[in-house]
């Protein structure tokens, strides 16, 4: 019974983008047997989402390192710009000004650690300033002109080549960079280097792991997947001042989601490929059958807030009756006096610091909740209680009884920078 | 039950006489049991209106249980709780702050970066008019509340300006909201003081004893739980000290430390305080420290000293606040030295370099395993190899099979439960299992310097022998091992010699007969040189 039970939900779980991308194909081929069950609708969704995909994997290295890179869509745009400018106007090659447009992406990433890693800037401010910036200088090298596009057999071979199965060659480097991706992320130290940062930078820290060197690395990697996400827009679709902006949410929404499937709680490349793909079916079964315009802003949006939140009230199940299981007595009654959990230091009464929940369900940019981060030196070690009454409590606001690690920052406590990276260590107050 | 009645001889009025006026609380043969542990054993207790009772008592005493009952978390098995006359609903915070019985926590749940008048207003509110904040008057009133507590604040200051004692002032003027004028009159408020002075440097706990003062100078009962003993008699009008659930001393008037400390630890402690076993494994000092501090400043660390040899197990033991939590993540590098020099196996480590000390062999377990041990939301297996990834790597892959293979040995090596589930996040087991699993990610390396704080902190007692065992038999392969502990059993029973931590610096180092839980207790406080003559 018990185990039926979790077969079930595992798969609804974690295959549930699957289920609906199968869903969506049978309505939307019963709906519109002449238009959407046919080849070209397969391949113009390939090529098509194939930019957004890549974008999405920009997006996503740095997020499993608990780092937003917000500049990825202005990163797509300029780079784009750059190299449709340098052949159109400098008279450049097409390879040098790739070069180029991929130079400056690295360039964007390694400013961008530089504010994070460095200056200690929250990464969600240092890469949202960047996005401007580098907004600002889209504008400086095209002088708000739509460039031309790019004449030329081999630059519009770049991408359009059709392959097998009718393909466009763009659709194979995105599987070639997902699958390197997927390589880095899972079968490397880096990766798990960036899963450590991400689930608990302090942590990965006293473990050895170069959290700034790895979370920089992050960034540029964010930044020049993003340029070549530019370099291959400008060859499919032709240069464009504005597309960058649009498609930030979309590659977001698509990690986010991706985060629910294959390995809940977890960015990872096949699930935000997935997502992807199930987002775009949709909507192009959609268009074909309404034809309205703001139909993929909306069904973007509506899937986000809805997957994501499917997923959260799944996890947050889970783990309630996780922690039901195993509280012990009445022992672990919650509540402000502190941690019942009396095997941590009987005669102390510790206020919890705060649930810490660490997955990019809860990875908000709450940057208040870094100024309130606990002081690491100075504070008395909290003895760590059951999950039970820590869990209970972060869903019970108490306003008197609120736990404040911060409440006594003992002097030069300050030296660890409170507002870092957005951390995917969010502290939901007790 | 020992009662001794000692005049008050400061002055103030003798209080806490049974027969005068009703008492503020009074708590009757109250019975607390978990498990198989007695937590209180008819304890009773009473407090005036206007007095200062100290509440003291070894860790496990029952101090925290009897506070929990009177916060309205535990309900106990036989005993009655009256404030003011009136009967507690054990078990039920808010009848409980109804009442009048309030709480300040060593944690004091202030928000650093509010204001004074904010901070007091997240209880109670603000002074409102038209749905709108009246800073003005809000100002006035927070203002009087503070006044009552001899505090001279600007309700505009930031919380995280002011310094520790006036934040405590700030939390005790909180707590005691809404019991203003009238019922304070009626002497109807209790004030729980946890620890307040726990983390005061020395100067600001006089200007804390000032507020204390106030508090009760108002009819209100204060209830002030210290481990400082020589504080006791500069605040407290009277003192019940509390050993293994029952009241072993109530004194109307002052007591002397050497008194306080015999009923704390019992005499018959003395004599059961022989080592359990002695420390395995040769200190071997001719091959000279495999870890060396020198002129340690930190935080709240003066300049330490110390040396630790091949094999040998040293403990660091002290009151909170003496620099115990601080010296180890400062060797290790998790948090900041200000000066120093630390060497590891004949390698100089940087401060804040983590990295640096572990190339050189040191291993680091953490006093919060959610903050700095483990990575929650990842698996067991990937919570063992994150720290000797490289192990597993060889291009261009990670060897998983063999990651799992590890992982697995390592689950049985240490036994962890439940057993074979490697890939379950670490959220999901035991406080006792995560520790294991934090160990078996140092273990794996083979380090040859143990820095740990709090190593069996929130592990029960089978998995805290075995985890004593590893660490015995690391020592006995030639690590270095540092601990430091609020455990004095635990440092008793593993440390070849233990330094008690006093003000940031070393007070004493404790070794072979004298290393014992009494002297331990006696060194942290501060009173070792009647009863001793090593003190440093």
């Amino acid at each position: 019974m018990a185990h039926d039970r979790r077969r079930i939900s595992l798969g609804l779980d974690r295959f549930s983008g699957l289920y609906i991308w199968a869903l969506f194909i049978v309505i939307f081929a019963v709906w519109q047997p002449q238009l959407f069950p046919t080849m070209a609708t397969v391949h113009s969704i390939a090529s098509e989402q194939s930019i957004v995909a890549i974008l999405a994997l920009a997006t996503l290295i740095p997020l499993t390192a608990g780092c937003y890179d917000l500049s990825v869509g202005s990163t797509i745009n300029f780079s784009c710009v750059v190299v449709t400018i340098l052949q159109t106007n400098q008279g450049w090659g097409m390879w040098p000004a790739i070069i180029a447009a991929l130079v400056v992406g690295v360039v964007i990433g390694a400013l961008n650690g530089l504010f994070v890693v460095v200056l200690g800037i929250n990464s969600f401010i240092a890469t949202l300033g960047m996005a401007t910036i580098v907004g600002a200088f889209q504008t400086i090298v095209s002088g708000d002109n739509d460039p031309l596009p790019v004449s030329g057999a081999s630059w519009l071979d770049l991408t359009q080549r059709t392959i097998v199965g009718g393909f466009q060659i763009v659709f194979l480097y995105l599987i070639v960079l997902a699958l390197i991706l997927w390589w880095a992320l899972e079968r490397t130290p880096a990766g798990r280097y960036l899963y450590a940062i991400g689930g608990n930078s302090e942590a990965a820290r006293l473990t050895g792991v170069k959290t700034g060197k790895w979370t920089w690395l992050s960034l540029v990697a964010s930044g020049t997947l993003a340029a070549v996400g530019g370099v291959f827009y400008a060859s499919l679709l032709g240069p464009s001042l504005t597309f960058g902006q649009g498609m930030l949410l979309p590659t977001f929404a698509a990690a986010f989601l991706g985060s629910t499937q294959f390995k809940p709680g977890r960015f990872n490349v096949w699930g935000t490929m997935v997502a992807v793909y199930v987002l775009a079916t949709g909507v192009k079964g959609l268009q074909l059958v309404t034809g309205v315009q703001w139909l993929n802003d909306m069904f973007n949006g509506v899937a986000l807030i809805a997957a994501v939140g499917f997923a959260v009230w799944r996890q947050r199940a889970a783990k309630s009756k996780r922690v039901r299981a195993s509280v012990p007595s009445a022992d672990s009654a919650p509540g402000p006096v502190g941690d019942p959990a009396g095997k941590g230091g009987p005669d102390t009464l510790p206020m919890e610091p705060g649930d810490r929940v660490t997955s990019p369900l809860s990875l908000c940019p709450d940057l208040a909740d870094h100024s309130r981060q606990a002081p690491h030196t100075g504070t008395p070690p909290f003895p760590t209680g059951t999950g039970a009454a820590r869990t209970a409590r972060g869903r019970r606001p108490r306003p008197a009884g609120r736990a404040q690690p911060g409440a006594t920052p003992a002097p030069g406590s300050g030296r660890r920078s409170p507002v870092r990276c957005a951390q995917t260590t969010s502290t939901i107050s007790a | 039950m020992t009662l001794e009645q000692l005049a008050a001889d400061d002055g103030r009025p003798p209080a806490g006489s049974a027969g005068v006026g009703p008492a503020a609380l009074q708590a009757a043969g109250l019975v607390k049991r978990f498990g198989a542990t007695l937590a209180l054993d008819d304890l009773t207790i009473q407090v005036a209106p206007g007095e200062v009772r100290a509440l003291l008592g070894e860790n496990g005493s029952g101090k925290s249980t009897l506070i929990k009952i009177l916060a309205g978390y535990h309900v106990p098995d036989a005993g009655t709780v009256r404030v003011h006359g009136t009967e507690l609903a054990t078990g039920s915070p808010e009848t409980s702050a109804a009442l009048g019985l309030r709480f300040v926590h060593q944690n004091l749940g202030l928000v650093p970066s509010l204001t004074v008048a904010e901070n007091l207003c997240l209880v109670g509110g603000y002074a409102m008019r038209f749905g709108t904040i009246q800073e003005r008057k809000t100002r006035v009133v927070v203002r009087e509340e503070l006044a009552r507590l001899s505090l001279d604040l600007d309700p505009r200051r930031r919380v995280d300006e002011l310094s520790p004692a006036e934040q405590t002032g700030v939390a005790a003027a909180r707590a005691l909201r809404g019991i203003t004028g009238e019922e304070t009159a009626g002497g109807a408020a209790v004030l729980v003081l946890d620890e307040p002075t726990a983390n005061l440097p020395e100067s600001e706990v006089t200007r804390l004893l000032g507020i204390v003062r106030s508090v009760a100078a108002g009819g209100t009962a204060v209830i002030y739980v210290t481990h400082r003993l020589e504080e006791v008699n500069a605040i407290a009008d009277s003192v019940t000290i509390l050993r293994d659930g029952r009241e072993v001393l109530t004194s109307l008037g002052s007591v002397n430390q050497q008194s306080m400390l015999h009923h704390m630890l019992g005499v018959e402690l003395e004599q059961a305080d022989a080592r359990p076993m002695p420390a395995p494994g040769t200190p071997d000092g001719a091959a000279g420290p495999l870890l060396s501090v020198d002129g340690l400043v930190g935080e709240r660390l003066g300049g330490v000293s110390l040396h630790v040899a091949p094999g040998e197990i040293v403990g660091v033991s002290g009151i909170t606040g003496s620099g115990r939590e601080e010296i180890v993540g400062s060797v290790f590098g998790a948090v900041d030295r200000l000066r120093g020099r630390v060497v590891i196996d004949k390698q100089v480590i940087k401060p804040r370099r983590p990295d640096l000390a572990i190339a050189a062999g040191a291993a680091f377990v953490p006093a919060s395993r959610e903050r700095g041990g483990g990575f929650m939301e990842l698996s067991g297996r990937e919570n063992l190899s994150i720290g000797s990834i490289g192990a597993f790597w060889r291009w261009p892959s990670l060897r998983l099979a063999k990651e799992r293979a590890n992982a697995r040995d390592w689950f049985e090596r240490l036994r962890v439960r439940p057993a074979g589930t490697q890939e379950s996040p670490l959220s999901s087991f035991s406080g006792g299992n995560q520790q294991k699993i934090v160990f078996a990610k140092w273990l794996q390396r083979k380090p040859r310097v143990f820095l740990l704080e709090e190593p069996t902190q929130g592990v029960d007692v089978g998995t805290k022998a075995f985890l004593h065992q590893q660490l015995r038999d690391a020592a006995g392969a030639g690590a270095a091992i540092l601990i430091s502990s609020s455990d004095n059993e635990e440092l008793v029973s593993l440390c070849h010699r233990v330094l008690v931590m006093r003000d940031g610096r070393i007070g004493a180092e404790l070794r072979g007969e004298e290393l014992t839980n009494s002297q331990l207790s006696f060194h942290s406080l501060g009173l070792a040189k009647e009863t001793s003559d090593h003190g440093a």
